[in-house]
This record gives C-alpha cells, structure tokens and sequence, in this order.
C-alpha cells in the first residue's frame, strides 16, 4: 500500500491554518473570529499527528499534544463564548470593530 | 488497495480546504458552524489515514459533538445581520497579504524539509502507547489540564452570570456612553 507522503499532510495543516489566520482577519463577527480560530487549532492538530505517527523521533509525544490542544481548545470555546455574551449583554453588538471602548 | 490511500486523502483534502473556505466565505453565520463541523468531520477522516483512529474518535466527541455545539449556543444568543462589508480590499487587505505571505514563506520551506522515517510504526492500535504515555511520562501535564478545565468551567458561568435582583441598583447609566 502506497502510503501519502508527510509533506502532503503537512501541507494541508498550513493552507487549513492560514485559511483560519485569514478568517480572523478579515471577519468581524466575534462568533466567526471563534470559529476561524478553531481551525487553526484543528489544522495545527493534523501536523501533531503527521509528525507523530511518520517522524521516528517523534513517538507519541504528538498524540499527547494533541489530546492537550482538545483540553484547551475546549477551554477557550467556553471562555471566548462567555466573554463574547457578556459584551454583548453591554453593548448590544458582536462586531469586533464596534466594541472600541479601550480604542486610545 | 494501492490507490485507495491517495485517493481518500484527495478525497478529504478536498473537503477540509473547501469547509474552511466555506467557513470564512459564507454569508450567513449558522452556514459557517456546520461547514466548520464538517471540516472536523473530514479532519478525523485524516487521522484515520494516519493511523490513528483514538485521537479520530476524541476528535468527532469533542470537535463535531461539544465544541460545535457550544459555537451554535452563541449563534443562537447573539444577533445575527447579514455581512455589510466586502470580505476583501478592506483597507487592510495590503497589510495583511503581506504579512500572511512573509508568514507562509518560511512554512512552506520548514514543511517540505521533513521526510518520513525510514521504519514506521504499523497502522492502527494507538490507545495503549497514548494511554500509557500521558498516565507516565505526561501525568502531572494531565493533572494541571483538569484545573484548567474546571477553571474554564467556573470562569464561563462567573462571565455569564447575571447581577441577582436584589442587589441595590446600579449607578444610573453615563449619558455621554454611545449605545
């Protein structure tokens, strides 16, 4: 069985991680920023597990990162929607660049 | 069977960078959550291909079922107006493509370094070296990302939590504030 070279799964991870950069940068709405960045995470997920399972060095050192990127992302989901919900209990607005309070 | 592997990592490259493609592109916001849960889906499709099929099954439990249904809850709580900008030739656009391409260079040239090892490990039954390597050498890491998930928890439902009616009330509201 050929098996797909680990470039090719390396090259996936980056154009999925700097599709989600892309997403944070031009979208406005504080739920999509979330997601963008989500995808990020996951798509750094698939270099962890490229890496573990193809780079001898590696071993499972990748796939425990990658159970540790989950804890943290799911941290952050929760955080992040908190944080959102309470701006918007102030201020009647989920776009980033309406909520200028701290704007010098 | 020699075929099949290229041809489902074709197969879920294409719907990964389609999904979140979607996810940036789309218009409306519920239409961005799910296309994000199908690029997790199709993300755990890979790690089958990689072999391995522990860190697929946390990723369709925590990824597709959790995390995509905590993203729906603050759809849902938060309004939703239909986009009123142009996604592109914002007058970032020439900032930002310059250094997303400053960014990516390095990338790109770092990730076409590695080669795969010469031996690999056999495909499939990941669970046992994972288990045993988080409960040994990573358990104290483990330890400290529980308290990070019940300080997570705790934080969350301090954030949300609403002012009890009992308290006195609050300052009356500054005229100059723009609502």
């Amino acid at each position: 069985m050929t098996l797909v070279p680990l470039p090719a799964f390396i090259a996936v991870s980056a154009t999925l991680f700097f599709i989600g950069v892309a997403g944070v940068l031009v979208r406005r709405n504080a739920v999509v920023i979330l997601m963008s960045v989500e995808l990020m995470l996951n798509a750094t997920n698939l270099a962890f597990v490229a890496f573990s399972r193809r780079l001898a060095v590696a071993g499972e050192r990748g796939s425990v990162f990658v159970v540790f990127v989950f804890v943290v992302a799911a941290a952050e989901v929760a955080v992040g929607l908190a944080i959102i919900l309470a701006a918007y209990r102030n201020r009647p607005t989920v776009d980033v660049d309406q909520l200028d309070e701290m704007k010098g | 069977m020699d075929v099949l592997g290229p041809i489902l990592f074709a197969f879920l490259t294409l719907m990964i960078v389609g999904g979140g493609l979607g996810v940036v592109l789309a218009g409306r916001i519920t239409t961005s959550a799910l296309l994000m849960a199908f690029t997790f889906l199709n993300m755990a499709g890979m790690f089958v291909l990689l072999g391995s099929e522990t860190i697929a099954a946390f990723q369709v439990l925590i990824y597709v079922g959790a995390i995509t249904v905590l993203i729906l809850y603050g759809v849902m709580f938060t309004p939703q107006t239909p986009r009123a900008y142009g996604l592109f030739f914002q007058k970032q656009t020439p900032w930002g493509a310059l250094v997303a391409a400053l960014a990516a260079l390095p990338v790109i040239v770092v990730a076409f370094s590695f080669h795969d090892a010469a031996s690999l490990p056999a495909p499939g039954g990941d669970l046992n070296a994972l288990a045993t390597a988080v409960f040994t050498s990573f358990a104290f890491p483990f330890e400290v990302a529980s308290v990070l998930l019940l300080s997570a928890m705790v934080g969350a439902i301090v954030l949300v939590k609403r002012e009890p009616a009992s308290r006195p009330p609050a300052a009356p509201p500054d005229p100059e504030r723009p609502v």
